[in-house]
């Protein structure tokens, strides 16, 4: 059987889970591979969510948030930018493949933009394959 | 030209007596008699006569900004700092955790502070590698100079240089060896979180008992908050018991933030940590 990974997405109320809704609506295909998790702005997402997910057997988390200027809150994603780019750092610093963490900015209207970086994303991870450096042994 | 540990003794007997006398601070945080010449203790003088009992020599490496934060604000405390101290109290400054106007800074320049564990003269490989406080209000010696000036992030080349997975073997191998006694955060300047994120139960970040993955959720969530603030003294490494490299990590997190965004923790009081602050013009890149 082919290797199927798990990503977690973590998308913005405003911006990247709304385009995630208009990609539905307009019916356009991307993987099934992508759990996605909302929350009210890209700066919310504490970074311990990332290695959290790691541990919990994610093979990769894209986290999506407004175009830098477009943030509901006006200045949230500037600081999201710039703790996120610290994030991974660390993690390639640790030794765990840079590739299975990404940060897209995707706006409302950008239901195209989401089905194609899920779709690269996801064959980004598959050619990874399984991530067993985090992961907690059962 | 630099100045003798007892020279500095006698200066900092003499400032921090002053200091009391004149009630100009309540309380002067510096070295006092440990168990053994090689091992000095934080002491806390706050009468003019415990000043005696002060000592300063090549081992007196505590990081004493640790101490600040214990005490209620607006307290008015002396204290005194070597290089990366300095920068630790401008940090909590920045961080308005204290009030500059409650500190009196007593610098110490000084090179060849000795680790009590090794014996080796603490330098750039495990620490900011400076010799002179950035900010004092008193100066209890002359300034270091002469000194060969090396990059604190020279000692990182080798880890860089690394194959990713020999990486990751490395680091597994010595997160595995931490027993999670804490003593790195309690050394820290920059841990005053209460409670700290690992000891939260709701939510559960990690595992508390020494094992793998709870060890690396503590050390890369740690590392993590303390980017653009950790002032690299060193003290995280050398409080291990079980001597985990943990300066190489900050000091790699320290660098890649000066290079995206372009300031070191601890240089101003006028600055603001690097990510409790943003530039409209950071770039994408740094994403990448």
């Amino acid at each position: 059987m082919s290797f199927e990974p798990k990503i977690l997405g973590i998308a913005c109320n405003w911006c990247t889970y709304t385009g995630a809704d208009l990609a539905g609506t307009t019916r356009l295909e991307y993987p099934q591979n992508l759990r996605v998790v909302r929350v009210m702005c890209s700066s919310r997402i504490n970074p311990s969510f990332i290695f959290r997910a790691f541990q919990l057997g994610a093979d990769g988390v894209l986290v999506g948030g407004c175009h830098p200027g477009d943030c509901h809150y006006n200045t949230g994603n500037l600081y999201a930018r710039r703790r996120l780019a610290v994030t991974r750092k660390i993690l390639e610093f640790a030794g765990i493949e840079p590739g299975r963490f990404r940060v897209e900015w995707i706006s409302a209207s950008e239901g195209n933009k989401f089905a194609e970086v899920v779709t690269e994303f996801t064959r980004q991870i598959k050619n990874l394959g399984p991530q067993n450096k985090f992961k907690i042994s059962q | 030209m630099t100045s003798s540990f007892k020279s500095i003794e006698e200066n900092l007997k003499a400032e921090a007596g002053k200091l009391l006398e004149s009630g100009r601070v309540e309380i002067v945080l510096a070295y006092g008699r440990g168990y053994d010449e090689n091992h000095p203790m934080p002491f806390v003088a706050k009468h003019p006569s415990d000043v005696a009992n002060m000592v300063f020599n090549e081992y007196c490496i505590h990081n004493l900004a640790r101490y600040l934060v214990r005490y209620p604000r607006g307290t008015k405390i002396a204290v005194a700092v070597k290089a990366a101290d300095c920068r630790a109290v401008i940090q909590l400054i920045q961080e308005e955790k204290i009030k500059r106007d409650d500190v009196v800074f007593l610098g110490i320049p000084v090179y060849g502070m000795k680790n009590p564990k090794t014996g080796e003269i603490i330098d750039s490989k495990t620490t900011c590698g400076m010799y002179n406080p950035v900010l004092y209000d008193v100066l209890l010696g002359e300034e270091v100079h002469g000194q060969k000036i090396v990059s604190p992030y020279d000692v990182l080349a080798d880890y860089e240089a690394m194959d990713k997975e020999a990486r990751w073997a490395f680091w597994k191998k010595e997160f595995d060896r931490c027993i999670r006694c804490y003593a790195c955060r309690k050394a820290c300047p920059m841990c005053y979180c209460d409670p700290c994120f690992i000891d939260q139960s709701k939510p559960r970040w990690g595992d508390k008992s020494p094992q793998s993955h709870g060890n690396l959720m503590y050390h890369l969530t740690r590392f993590h908050h303390l980017a653009g603030r950790c002032i690299d003294c060193g003290e995280c490494s050398r409080a291990c018991p079980v001597d985990i490299p943990l300066y190489l990590f900050h000091k790699k997190v320290a660098k890649e933030c000066e290079e995206m965004f372009g300031q070191a923790a601890g240089m101003s009081i006028d600055d603001k940590p690097a990510l409790v602050n943003f530039r409209v013009d950071d770039s994408d890149k740094i994403l990448e």
